[in-house]
């Protein structure tokens, strides 16, 4: 009974100590932006107090307001920067897709030479960090007149999310079984047909969650925007976050809530796609 | 496979080879080529002198690059090996959980939503030394009376900046771990604790090399991306105090854009290049290795 006794003691210890340090790391994950959150929502006198004031005497959306009732009252062109960032986002993904489901399904249904030092070469093409990237880019540019445009934009986006979003489609299309697209081109239909009418439909999922990872990695890109906008013009959101900055003042609450708006969206995408996306990257790791 | 034409793949593939050889290979071609000149933003003419090996030749002999060059496989290796053991801890502590695993795992991806340049103002934010939440924690708990210069002082901005690469890239690690550990089958480990296998035991030479492929695949997806990096000291520290915490990459964007001496950043951004490319050859390869081990199709 003694053993008995000591055994149950020692796993009920153990549960204990899995759940506290279960809900440590949860809150070291989440403190950074709760934190966020609650400075974006808190008036200015109350961030800068010192000492600190650790509950929240009154809370408002002033920043927000302020944010989107435009210049002079917010003081950065806020709407702006969102429609750039939506529209170099968006057309860029589609683009970037339609090249991926093109090499994705090349890298999953052929076999040829050289096939994975190809695969290789090209992810290799996005290992280049960004702002090396941008010296000539920068300065081809320039030469070709379309610095500071969307369509500039576009172009080094696409161009950065193709090698990924092959990998990830590639792994999408291989675990659509190859005995469908087989079986519908027995019964007459042509390659191109058993594509769109078999192979399409059940990689679906997987295509547009490549498609939101590709649309996350335009929207939060930082390196390459930085250098190659210079206005209103084409300045995303992620650069018009440092116009908070430019003075030797911080304003904290308004760069707070700027990035709440910037989270937001990418936080409902990624939570739409989480389980595609491991299951895309991951096809192919292990048999079954 | 019979019966198509050989070159169908490479017809599906000539939209990607195109793109990027006009948006990657052709500007790198031209940086390689500039990298010869001591060409200068505000002098274009200097864009046609050729000066052979001088730039390559100036950044060897220049201690700033090296220290920051050093500095930078310093903070890559501290956080890659930091995220896969931390990852790893998570996922085993997720996979654990009773109840609640759906609630957890969006938990475990949160930080993955977060851009790196939102991360790094975040943890400005955290770390500054007046109204910064860790300062504030430290001084009402009564550990400290002083501000700490977090991101003033040499040392500590390297830890503020490991930090905020290691808070914002673990959960990619802890997200693939998981993965493999679910989709592991259970037999396995049950005959080894028949056997008398300790949980250490069980862990290390069952658990592990079945988990390996999925950590590699992180690792690569990670060095892919190393250069993240580069958002989050550039908003959190400048390279700052003088210097201290200067990146490669934020070297060459100083030198280029503040300097204006294009030639020579260039020159600079290909030491930046191919330490990339060693990093995901390194894991690429690790990767293919870990994943013949098990018998996996490639």
């Amino acid at each position: 009974m003694d053993e008995n006794a000591s055994a149950r003691l020692t796993r009920r210890a153990l549960t204990v100590a899995h759940r506290v340090g279960l809900f440590l790391a949860m809150l070291l994950i989440g403190l950074p932006g709760i934190w966020i959150v609650l400075s974006s929502l808190r008036p200015t006198v109350e961030i800068m107090a010192k000492p600190p004031v650790w509950i929240p005497q009154e809370l408002s959306f002033d920043a927000y307001i302020a944010m989107f009732s435009g210049i002079g009252k917010g003081g950065i062109p806020v709407l702006d920067y969102f429609r750039n960032s939506l529209i170099i986002s968006v057309t860029s993904t589609v683009i970037a897709v339609a090249i991926g489901m093109a090499g994705g399904y090349a890298f999953a249904r052929y076999r040829f030479r050289g096939k994975s030092g190809m695969f290789l070469g090209l992810m290799l093409t996005r290992t280049v960090p960004g702002i090396a990237l941008s010296l000539p880019l920068f300065f081809l540019y320039v030469r070709l007149g379309i610095i500071d445009t969307h369509i500039g934009m576009i172009l080094a986006y696409v161009a950065l999310n193709v090698p990924f979003t092959i990998w990830l489609i590639d792994g999408f299309f291989r675990q659509v079984p190859k005995d469908l697209a087989e079986a519908a081109q027995i019964d007459g239909c042509t390659r191109w047909q058993a594509f769109w009418q078999v192979e399409f439909p059940l990689a679906r999922p997987g295509i547009a969650s490549a498609a939101i990872f590709a649309f996350l990695t335009c929207w939060n890109e930082f390196a390459l925007a930085s250098q190659l906008t210079r206005s209103v013009n084409s300045k995303t959101l992620p650069v018009g976050l440092l116009d908070y900055t430019a003075e030797f003042t911080i304003d904290w609450r308004g760069m707070c809530a700027l990035a709440v708006v910037m989270i937001i969206p990418a936080l409902t995408l990624t939570y739409i796609v989480q389980k595609h996306l491991v299951g895309g990257l991951t096809s192919g790791a292990v048999k079954g | 496979m019979k019966g198509f034409k050989p070159s169908a793949p490479f017809l599906l593939l000539l939209p990607a080879i195109i793109v990027l050889a006009a948006v990657v290979v052709l500007p790198l071609i031209l940086s390689l080529y500039s990298s010869f000149t001591p060409f200068r933003l505000t002098r274009p003419e200097t864009f046609f002198v050729f000066v052979g090996f001088r730039n390559y030749l100036s950044i060897l002999s220049n201690a700033d690059f090296w220290w920051a060059f050093g500095r930078t496989v310093l903070l890559l290796t501290i956080a890659l090996n930091l995220e896969m053991l931390l990852g790893l801890g998570l996922a085993m502590l997720v996979e654990k959980a009773t109840r609640g695993q759906r609630i957890l795992r969006t938990l475990m991806m949160f930080p993955m939503m977060f851009s790196p340049i939102l991360v790094g103002f975040q943890f400005k934010f955290m770390f500054n030394d007046n109204i910064g939440l860790v300062n504030n924690a430290l001084q009402s708990l009564g550990l400290t009376q002083d501000a700490i210069p977090w991101l003033i002082e040499g040392h500590l901005a390297f830890i503020a900046i490991s930090i905020a690469e290691i808070w914002s890239s673990t959960s990619i690690f802890a997200i693939l771990i998981l993965a493999g550990l679910l989709a592991m089958p259970k037999e396995p480990i049950e005959a080894a604790r028949v056997d008398g296998c300790t949980p250490w035991q069980t862990f290390r030479y069952v658990v592990w090399p079945f988990v390996m492929p999925f950590a590699y695949i992180a690792m690569t997806i990670r060095s892919l991306d190393v250069a993240r990096a580069y958002d989050i000291v550039k908003i959190m520290t400048d390279g700052g105090p003088a210097g201290r915490t200067e990146l490669l990459w934020t070297l060459v964007g100083r030198t280029a854009y503040s300097d204006a001496r294009m030639g020579l950043a260039n020159a600079m951004a290909y030491f930046s290049i191919l330490l990339s490319i060693a990093f995901t050859v390194y894991f690429y390869n690790k990767l293919a290795a870990a994943r013949a081990q098990i018998g996996a199709e490639w």
